[in-house]
């Protein structure tokens, strides 16, 4: 397709001559193009999908040099191994990767009769990097094998003791010398012991790695020996007593085990063929793999491995739903398609002799997911518990509807987004503790599958906790994952580890059931043998209970309806934990269940004393900002049905709407009621804001300070009406309304298409009227208009996804401790990126857990291609196909116009993309100092979650701005500025200090006002950060020294100068220093380096009290900021300061 | 005295201590093309003036130069910079403020011989003889601005408005009768209103595009379109073109995300 086509610059629709002339340059197309034009629709998506997956192959593509160096080391390892010869192992000073039951000497090597052979995606030729592994496999000859080997391991020790040998002989090798020599388990599994071999070669060591896979023959053994239902274990290796009169339990598991190797020759035969020069087979199983890598279901013992998917393409060949032709997105398509749409819990077959159903069912009801390989003997998918399975159908589902929406890019989000399985499950159980498990496996494992296992501790713990939870969840818990992580490879020479003595799952909930308080049981009377079981199953937690609807059954309450809705989250993880100590004895302690740790940022604060607060609501001390907006929005609620309700107003109110961030569950900061009034004026902390719009009628005046004043005499109307007919307070601010009812405050605005009009009324010079934006009609519009709209799109949003509303509250709170405010980084912005990740299908499960909403926040933050990438919210999918292509395209050709972080709702059409945001907030570089602080917060949420000893992070973590990259710390006096009543884990600079909760009057934020001004003022001298939510600190970054440097005289640069000798000028920071005090003049409690603030809190571990800060004024003269010292720690600031600087240097 | 390229730079001090004092540098605004409204040898022109700095203040400190005209500023030097700055502000009922930035001010002295005084100033004191600042900042600004500007006495606010609208109701009045009587104004323009026999259609922009499209739509039903040979094989061709077209404008997509590295998936 690299066809060049001359194209006609523009389509002239003028002339007609001149079109002619222009047509003549469009080539005839020839045959061949037409066709690969029309492929490119029928085969792929679209232009834009298969250019994608072109560049990703390309990208993918294995360079030469490791073809190369593959072909020369399989050339030379096979010389090696018809080197060796048989023998007697007499000592060995490696350790053998196994536990044996005899000592390893003694032991008679046989050389191996069979050539090495590539094995997998080096076989297949779809080898993916960065870290790319070839499997080699060695097949022990068939005489090395005896007869018995079969039973009680004996097969598998033999084994470990064969890739010893060899790696021993290897090591001896010349040739081989230098390597770096590990053993690993394959798929975490201990009777799968790996050679990893890191060839010393220096073009490829980085990158490349050999695994040597030990083999046998399939015809060592007895055919039939290792059907499923046979038992090759024996009780008795264990030392267990087995009643002879019972049949011995089958071991699947093992024997599937076993048939890995013995089948692996004959099926990797029949893979060969079936992708050896079929290009588009191999590209559509990379692109599988990169799917499933990137989905992280492929690790581990229960993992869905990359080569089941090989396997499954030939199948899907063989029965004809896959045609030979077929281009790779093709390949892919089909595979996702029939993965979501086929059961293989029944059993599929890829045998070559036909299987009749009942052998497959009999067959397949010895494991969860069955999948017969060519021989007919072995299921690739024996380790594979059901949830799991599950997922991969789930995701491949989702895949196919990505690709099926044609409204969107689907590409990044099928390959290139990262979608690591913790972020996509709502709950973590972590059991680590050593003992804990051992007694759980062997109190609690049924003997059979530790036979089955051979004693490998993890499946035994998968399948009991899963048993357990599944049945003690039900519906509440749609499916159980387990979360591995790959073990690490040791040197040869060290004992191998012990594996599987810690497990971790993941809980995906069922938002519908999950969060009910009541777990119902059977009737008593009419089936006494249920209930009993019932009452077992759930120890003392059940009782006997009579309901409402006059029934009399066991239940277990776990807690009340009136709960809120963040302890009602919880519910889960009490059960858990209960079912847990009940069945297997653990206690709470011991295990680490995961949900709702960082719930705790919105929860009121504890230093505000909810008892003494005079209000006829019910409160709880414990309480959150997400139980706290039911009540305010239920106060609007009645407020607005009094509106509704004034009599002989002139106009009547038509529609009322509340835009605050409350009214859609997103105010971060617990709102509780009360505002009064004092000495005449309201007093408020958050004031809630309410936009109507009146009836028509003609008479309104056409100029825009008569319609204010119009509109200003009807808000006094309704103020003076709602105080005759409602008895409520008002007063008129400039702002609208404030009106006081039971004790929240809210500010009345009215919109009027007409003031709208006039904003935008322009005449132009031939004196024709024109309505153009501005920045005042579109604030205008966006405030009375639009906010309405989303607002209400948000709220239902919440209905929906009951998660929504606590996930921005965590986000909003995070930004916030971060010193981010409206200023920097617009509130809006967080909230539609949240309802973005929730309506956006990024995982077949939405999410049900605010702590994974936030987590999946964070990732988008710092995974985003914010250059490339426009979030589009199509509410209520009112944005047509058209629209958003047009949209798009005008986003991509014309990048500048558009504010670095772009958000566009379907309701802001006309505005599309510059409504939220502005090029200043958030700018590029808070922008990237935004991602920057994600990534690191992911970071530490993720090493916590994967690790297996360390506890989740503590809110503190991640809810506390590092201290860390700022120049200076402007204190106010603590005494002015009243704290949030959010839960406050402190601030980055100073000590705890004593908490004020005084009202500020209603609409006076003179901190965020103040701060305004300086931005409005100062923005190119320095930056300014501070914490919205009740910080008592303005950090300021300088701007780059260059900034600061003398330049010439300039009548248009002079802001802030002052002349510095040789006719130049230069900006001086004490200048500016003294600037920002004389502007903070009462607020400002003294000014001081963070290092200084440091060194001080590290002198005072006491809480500093400030309750006489007139003393402290007095001390402050002294308190200078002293230049040289601050240059003296200068070289001392850490990474986070530089990056500050590098980005601001980078923006200029 | 430091002068600097002409200009006289003085400190601007909020206190008689004032140590790290702001920069004002000044001089007699002259340019070529002269605003009526900055009379030439009376009008002084500062530059560097600090955000915070009222009209008021800087009336207070150069009156002592002589009695002063006016006082305005704008966000650079410029002509009609000052009517941007203004622009919106002082209306009642609405909130639009001057930004507040560092802005340059021009003072008209109703003598000329007040310049030479103010330019022979040492500094520019921003406190009364008591030392303290006039530039009110701080709580006491903010409480001010509260309690005057953000909160609205009901009573005095109806006043206010009834007045402006009885303003208001009388020059449309006044309009309307203009509009009516149809009679040419001394540079011989007539008033043409919404009303009467002779009334004009709206001139608005959205008005003439109706207008406007009502006349190509006619146009178009008269065109056919793919009736003769060369059109369809026209069409045929433009087909190709749109599909070339698309095809191209993705590679360059796709080369504009390459240089972004998004094709790397791990």
């Amino acid at each position: 397709m690299a066809r060049k086509v001359p194209l006609p610059t523009a389509i002239p629709k003028k002339k007609k001559f001149q079109q002619r002339d222009d047509t003549k340059n469009v080539k005839p197309p020839t045959l061949e193009e037409m066709k690969e034009l029309r492929d490119t629709q029928n085969l792929f998506h679209s232009n834009l999908f298969k250019l994608q997956v072109k560049e990703m192959l390309e990208e993918l593509q294995l360079k030469q040099k490791y073809t190369d160096f593959i072909e020369n080391w399989m050339e030379s390892f096979t010389v090696f191994t018809r080197q060796l010869k048989d023998g007697l192992m007499e000592w060995t000073h490696l350790e053998i990767p196994m536990r044996l039951s005899q000592k390893p000497t003694g032991f008679v090597f046989s050389k191996p009769n069979r050539d090495p052979y590539l094995i997998g995606a080096a076989a297949t030729g779809t080898l993916l990097g960065p870290k790319i592994v070839v499997d080699v496999a060695l097949e022990m000859p068939k005489e090395f094998l005896h007869k018995e080997d079969y039973l009680n391991l004996r097969y598998d020790q033999k084994r470990a003791l064969y890739l010893t040998y060899v790696t021993e002989r290897l090591k001896e090798s010349p040739a081989y010398a230098q390597d770096q020599f590990y053993f690993n388990y394959y798929a975490n599994n201990p009777l799968k012991p790996v050679l990893e071999l890191i060839p010393v070669n220096k073009q490829v060591n980085k990158h490349l790695q050999v695994r040597v896979f030990i083999t046998a023959p399939l015809s060592s053994f007895k055919s039939g020996r290792f059907v499923p239902w046979n038992n090759n274990i024996r009780p008795s290796y264990y030392g267990d007593e087995w009643d002879e009169e019972e049949p011995l339990p089958s071991t699947q598991h093992y024997n599937a085990n076993v048939l890995f190797d013995l089948t692996l020759c004959e099926n990797q035969a029949h893979l060969d063929k079936a992708f050896k020069g079929r290009r588009n087979f191999q590209d559509g199983l990379l692109l599988l793999k990169v799917w499933l890598r990137q989905r992280q279901l492929d690790i581990g013992y229960s993992g869905f491995g990359a080569h089941i998917l090989a396997a499954f393409i030939v199948y899907l060949n063989t029965q004809r739903i896959l045609h030979q032709s077929s281009s790779s997105y093709q390949v892919a398509r089909t595979v996702w398609n029939q993965l979501a749409n086929t059961d293989w819990t029944k059993g599929i077959s890829l045998a070559l002799v036909p299987i009749q159903t009942e052998e497959l069912t009999k067959f397949a009801r010895h494991y969860d997911v069955c999948f017969i390989d060519f021989t007919g003997q072995h299921n690739l998918c024996a380790n594979i518990p059901l949830y799991l399975y599950q997922r991969v159908r789930e995701e491949a589902k989702l895949a196919v509807e990505l690709l099926n929406d044609m409204k969107l890019n689907s590409f990044p989000l099928i390959f290139m987004q990262k979608c690591p399985l913790y972020s996509r499950v709502d709950n973590i159980l972590k059991i680590s503790n050593y003992s804990c498990i051992n007694q759980m496996l062997t109190l609690h494992s049924q003997p059979r599958f530790k036979y089955d296992f051979a004693k490998y501790g993890y499946p035994q713990l998968l399948h009991l906790i899963t048993e357990l939870l599944k049945k003690g969840l039900a519906e509440r818990v749609h499916s159980i994952v387990p979360l591995e992580t790959a073990t690490p490879a040791w040197p040869v020479e060290n004992k191998a580890p012990v594996i599987g003595n810690y497990i971790q799952l993941g809980l995906i909930l069922q938002p519908e059931h999950a969060y009910e308080v009541l777990n119902k049981g059977p009737a008593s009377n009419d089936d006494p043998e249920g209930a009993e079981e019932f009452r077992r199953f759930w120890g003392e937690k059940s009782n006997l209970r009579r309901f409402q609807d006059g029934s009399i059954t066991e239940a277990v309450v776990w807690g009340t309806a009136k709960d809120s809705p963040a302890k009602k989250r919880l519910i889960v993880r009490q059960i858990v934990l209960h079912l847990l100590e009940h069945h297997l004895q653990l206690d709470s302690k011991e295990v680490q269940y995961i949900a709702g740790e960082l719930d705790q940022v919105y929860q009121l604060s504890p230093w505000f004393k909810v008892d003494k607060l005079k209000t006829q609501l019910s409160l709880d001390q414990d309480t959150d900002a997400e139980a706290l907006s039911p009540h305010v929005i239920r106060c609007y609620d009645e407020f607005a049905r009094q509106l509704h309700g004034l009599n002989d107003l002139p106009l009547e109110i038509v529609s009322i709407s509340g835009v605050s961030p409350i009214f859609r569950y997103c105010e971060p900061q617990p709102v509780l009621p009360q505002a009064r009034l004092v000495e005449n004026r309201i007093l408020a902390s958050t004031i809630q804001r309410v936009v109507i719009q009146l009836g028509q009628s003609g008479k309104w005046p056409t100029e825009l300070t008569a319609l204010r004043a119009l509109k200003t005499a009807f808000l006094i109307e309704i103020g003076e009406k709602l105080e005759a007919q409602c008895r409520l307070h008002w007063m008129m601010s400039a702002d609208g309304l404030l009106v006081l009812k039971q004790g929240y405050c809210f500010v009345i605005e009215l919109a009027h298409n007409k003031e709208l009009a006039l904003l935008k009324q322009e005449v132009t010079d031939t004196g024709i009227t024109t309505y153009k934006d501005n920045a005042t009609s579109r604030s205008l519009e966006r405030q009375h208009y639009i906010l309405p709209k989303v607002s209400g799109a948000l709220h239902s949003l919440h209905q929906t996804y009951s998660a929504f509303g606590s996930t921005v509250l965590l986000a909003k709170r995070w930004l916030a401790t971060q010193l981010l405010d409206d200023g920097l980084w617009p509130d809006m912005a967080t909230e539609l990126l949240v309802a973005h990740l929730f309506q956006q299908r990024y995982a077949p499960q939405s999410i049900a857990a605010p702590q994974t909403g936030f987590i999946r926040f964070l990732q988008l933050i710092a995974h985003s291609d914010f250059n490339g990438e426009l979030f589009l919210l199509n509410f209520n999918n009112s944005w047509q196909d058209q629209q958003i292509a047009d949209l798009e395209h005008n986003y991509r050709s014309n990048r500048q116009s558009f504010p670095p972080l772009t958000v566009a709702t379907s309701y802001d059409i006309q505005h599309a993309g510059r409504l939220w945001t502005s090029d200043q907030s958030p700018s590029q570089r808070v922008l990237g100092h935004v991602t920057r602080l994600a990534r690191h917060g992911l970071d530490i949420v993720e090493t916590s979650l994967m690790s297996k000893d360390l506890r989740f992070v503590r809110p503190a973590q991640l809810f506390r701005a590092s201290n860390e990259g700022y120049d200076l710390v402007i204190q106010f006096k603590p005494d002015l500025v009243p704290n949030t009543l959010s839960y406050d884990l402190g601030s980055p600079f100073v000590s705890f200090s004593q908490p004020n909760f005084h009202l500020p009057r209603a609409g006076s934020d003179y901190i965020a006002r103040i701060v305004g001004q300086l931005r409005s003022a100062y923005s190119d001298f320095a930056a300014f950060f501070y914490n919205p939510h009740g910080g008592k600190e303005l950090a300021i970054v300088w701007r780059p020294p260059t900034d600061f440097a003398a330049k010439p005289f300039k009548v248009t640069e002079l802001n802030a100068c002052r002349p510095c000798g040789n006719r130049r000028v230069q900006v001086s920071k004490e200048t500016l220093l003294e600037e920002f005090k004389l502007l903070l003049k009462d607020f400002y409690l003294r000014i001081a380096t963070p290092e200084e603030l440091k060194r001080e809190q590290r002198e005072h571990q006491q809480p500093k009290r400030y309750f006489n800060t007139n003393q402290t004024e007095k001390s402050r003269p002294e308190r200078k900021v002293r230049r040289d010292r601050k240059k003296e720690a200068l070289p001392k600031r850490r990474i986070r300061r530089s990056a500050l600087k590098a980005l601001i240097e980078l923006e200029k | 005295m430091v002068e600097l390229e002409g200009y006289v730079v003085v400190p601007l001090r909020t206190s008689p201590q004032a140590q790290h004092c702001p920069s004002v540098y000044m001089r007699e605004h002259f340019i070529r093309l002269m605003d009526p409204n900055k009379p030439k040898g009376r009008t002084l022109f500062l530059i560097n003036v600090p955000p915070y700095v009222t009209e008021d203040s800087l009336r207070m400190v150069f009156g002592r130069a002589g009695s002063i005209e006016a006082v305005e500023f704008a966000a650079k030097p410029g002509k009609e910079e000052t009517i941007k700055w203004y622009k919106g502000t002082g209306e009642p009922f609405s909130t639009t403020k001057p930004p507040f930035i560092f802005k340059v001010a021009y003072i008209v002295f109703e003598k000329s011989s007040s310049i030479g005084k103010a330019l022979a100033m040492q500094s520019i004191d921003l406190f009364n003889s008591s030392g303290e600042c006039i530039i009110k900042t701080g709580m006491e600004l903010w409480h001010e601005e509260y309690e005057s500007n953000y909160i609205l006495d009901a009573r005095k606010t109806k006043l206010q408005i009834s007045k402006y609208m009885a303003g208001y109701d009388k020059r449309e009045r006044a309009a309307a009768e203009a509009a009516k009587t149809g009679e040419a104004d001394a540079d011989g323009w007539v008033t043409v209103g919404k009303e009467g026999r002779n009334a004009g259609f709206e001139q608005k922009a959205s008005v003439i595009g109706r207008l406007e499209e009502k006349v190509a739509k006619g146009n178009k039903t008269k065109e056919l379109k793919n009736f003769y040979t060369f059109q369809i094989r026209e069409s045929k061709m433009q087909n190709i073109v749109e599909m070339r077209k698309k095809f191209e404008e993705d590679k360059h997509k796709i080369k504009l995300l390459k240089q972004s590295r998004r094709f790397k998936p791990f």
